[in-house]
């Protein structure tokens, strides 16, 4: 069990690529922090950092309250699983999982045994203990990479993207195996992924990394209802979150689709840019005959062409193109090099539920409310409508 | 009737008998001729089996000095510069797949620059400054020289095969607790053996066969080598040709080899050709 304390801890590789940019985090003892964020983006880095594999280049690492930046990983007592297990192909499962006991000499065959087993007893590998690696399937190898991390009792886990050579079935299921082993072992945590199904669903906390720096840090539903910024709403939430241009004339908001009034509050936030980006969530659609009557007045309808609609048994999606001005898509294209080129899509993705009847190239009148739109300024991304952006 | 086997299949048994045949031909001769008795080897004139066998030879090789001396120095000499060369190509191959070094370039360009040097054109000083040093006609004076034509070939192979290992290997040991020589000693060394097998086999046919510098620097049993022994073969008497005697010296030079490349033909190949490692 121990903590972790990064403060200001940055990484520059010698060719003077700054991977990690001070970036400062804490991990409560106990706590299951996920690192996510896209490729290239530092969190293996920062992983590797905490590790002892990579050098820190400024900052201090702290374990515990004790500096480890000089210690080697060897001596921090930690357990690492790897991306592609690293197991010891000449060994048998078992001397795979009693490789870090037996490097110590001061167990005996017998207590190595007696831990060896009850590792594998957790993780249901008994019967494959005299097996080697090469004659195991993907998940069975992954288990007895976890295996080699518990057995030791280290004080802190780490996982470097463990599922990503997993086929998409095999992933549900050993995810919800290592939040079970997590909370029955109550140890540290920091794991790391580029998936953000992962993130949500396992991360007591997720820090949401972009070249080298944290974007945010929060719990789950933090991340996903108040994002920080346009990066991070874009990237939690599958199917992502839609990005419109809007233009701010007369105290209205003119969007490609819709326009709408604005109240005071969303008047103060915006001030006086005249051209914001809007976001909405899919599934804050709904078609506008399925939604409650006495909550109807409170949104704001709209009537579009449907191009396509996507069929998933619990829910559809619609797709409606819009078009932007010219003028807009001008101001935008100067920004584009910020932001991915996938937040200038020029359709709507609207989540409905299975019910609707609308179909492929329809007309549709979809309903939403307000509320549920973020407004960010499409210079620095920024949520305007975040009630926490505001102390930023 | 006719053959089930189609015609190109047939085709390539023919061609293997007869390249079969053509590769053994000069092995069986000299099997044969170590079984004939030095009287009769010029009257039995064309006939490839001995009329009579006999151990004549082989009793004449084993009874020369010069012939037990040789085995014993090849013997010596060899498995010693094997075992010297493995070790240090270990060392240096792992320095070299997994460091980074100022120089690491210049040494793998001296290391193959020496390995193509021409060996004739070192006899003549290395014979002086032997001499000089007195190490000329020893042990010593013929393993320096092997070591040196021999590092190259074992320090590519080694590198290659290290270089296939991941990393993480050794990355998930350290993280496990292990020292940088327990982990080499643990995971990489049990992991680069078909590497160590090849470079073991390599190294040693080189030493066991070599004769231009067996031959120039040695002057008595107690360093020639059997391939130099041999050359200076005499036979057990004035009048009789030692090539029968020769002969039986030859296949007995030649057993140790075969049984090496018979018992560990498997490592050989797989080290030869794969050295395939998944993490």
């Amino acid at each position: 069990m121990a903590n972790i304390s990064m403060q200001h801890v940055v990484k520059v590789y010698s060719d003077g690529f700054r991977a990690v940019d001070d970036i400062s985090l804490e991990v409560a003892d106990g706590e299951f922090v996920i690192l996510v964020g896209p490729s290239g983006c530092g969190k293996s880095t920062l992983l590797r950092m905490i590790v002892g594999l990579e050098d820190i280049t400024e900052g201090d690492m702290m374990i515990d309250g004790e500096r480890v930046n000089d210690v080697a990983p060897r001596d921090r007592n930690l357990a690492m699983v790897f991306q592609n297990y690293a197991l010891y192909p000449h060994l048998s499962v078992f001397e795979n999982i009693a490789f870090p006991l037996r490097l110590r000499k001061e167990l005996s065959d017998e207590e190595i045994r007696a831990k060896v087993e009850e590792a594998a007893e957790t993780l249901e590998l008994t019967d494959h203990l005299d097996r080697k690696p090469a004659n195991l399937s993907g998940g069975q190898r992954q288990r007895v990479a976890m295996g080699r991390a518990i057995v030791r009792d280290a004080r802190v886990f780490l996982f470097d993207e463990p599922l990503s050579n997993l086929d998409a079935k095999l992933r549900g299921q050993m995810r919800t195996e290592i939040l079970r082993l997590q909370r029955k072992l109550g140890t540290t945590t920091v794991y790391v992924t580029h998936d953000q199904t992962e993130a949500m669903t396992l991360g007591d906390r997720v820090a949401l990394l972009k070249k080298g720096r944290i974007q945010q840090v929060g719990t789950p539903r933090e991340l996903y209802d108040h994002p920080d910024n346009m990066f991070v709403a874009g990237f939690i939430g599958s199917p992502p979150m839609n990005f419109v241009p809007g233009s701010v004339r007369d105290g209205r908001l003119e969007l490609p689709f819709v326009t709408i009034d604005l109240d005071d509050e969303l008047r103060g936030r915006i001030g006086d840019r005249p051209l914001v980006m809007v976001g909405i969530r899919p599934e804050k659609f709904d078609d506008v005959n399925l939604v409650d009557p006495s909550h109807k007045d409170e949104g704001v309808t709209f009537t579009a062409q449907v191009d396509v609609v996507e069929w998933l048994g619990n829910e559809q999606y619609a797709y409606i193109p819009f078009e932007s001005s010219d003028e807009m898509v001008k101001s935008l294209d100067e920004l584009e090099r910020e932001l991915d080129s996938e937040r200038m899509r020029n359709q709507l993705v609207v989540a409905l539920s299975p019910e609707s009847l609308i179909g492929n190239h329809s007309e549709a009148t979809i309903w939403f409310h307000p509320e549920h739109l973020h407004v960010f300024d499409p210079e620095t991304g920024e949520n305007l409508t975040n009630s926490r952006a505001a102390t930023v | 009737m006719s053959g089930v086997g189609n015609r190109t299949s047939n085709w390539w048994t023919v061609w293997g008998v007869v390249i079969l045949a053509w590769a053994m031909f000069p092995l069986l001769w000299m099997v044969s001729l170590a079984f004939k008795s030095p009287a009769t080897l010029r009257s039995s004139a064309g006939s490839f089996f001995p009329s009579d066998w006999t151990w004549e030879n082989f009793r004449t090789v084993f009874s020369d000095e010069l012939f037990t001396s040789a085995l014993r120095n090849s013997f010596g000499i060899s498995i010693l510069a094997t075992l010297i060369s493995v070790v240090i190509a270990m060392f240096a191959a792992y320095a070299i797949a997994r460091l980074d070094f100022p120089g690491k370039k210049l040494l793998l360009s001296m290391a193959l620059a020496i390995a193509m040097f021409p060996q004739a054109a070192l006899v003549g000083p290395l014979f002086n400054m032997w001499r000089g040093l007195g190490i000329y006609d020893t042990w010593i004076g013929l393993i320096i020289p092997y070591l040196t034509f021999a590092l190259p070939l074992s320090i590519w192979t080694m590198s290659a095969f290290f270089r296939q290992i991941p990393w993480e290997m050794e990355q998930a040991a350290q993280v496990d607790g292990a020292t940088p020589w327990q982990a080499f000693r643990r995971v990489i060394i049990p992991l680069a053996a078909p590497g160590v097998f090849t470079t073991a086999i390599l190294t040693f046919f080189f030493c066991w066969n070599e004769f231009l510098l067996a031959a120039s620097l040695t002057s008595t049993n107690r360093a020639r080598t059997v391939p130099a022994a041999l050359s200076f073969f005499t036979g057990a008497s004035q009048f009789e040709s030692p090539v029968t005697a020769v002969m039986a010296a030859s296949v007995v030079v030649t057993i140790p080899v075969v049984i090496l490349v018979l018992v560990f033909q498997r490592k050989i190949v797989a080290g030869l050709t794969s050295g395939s490692v998944k993490g």
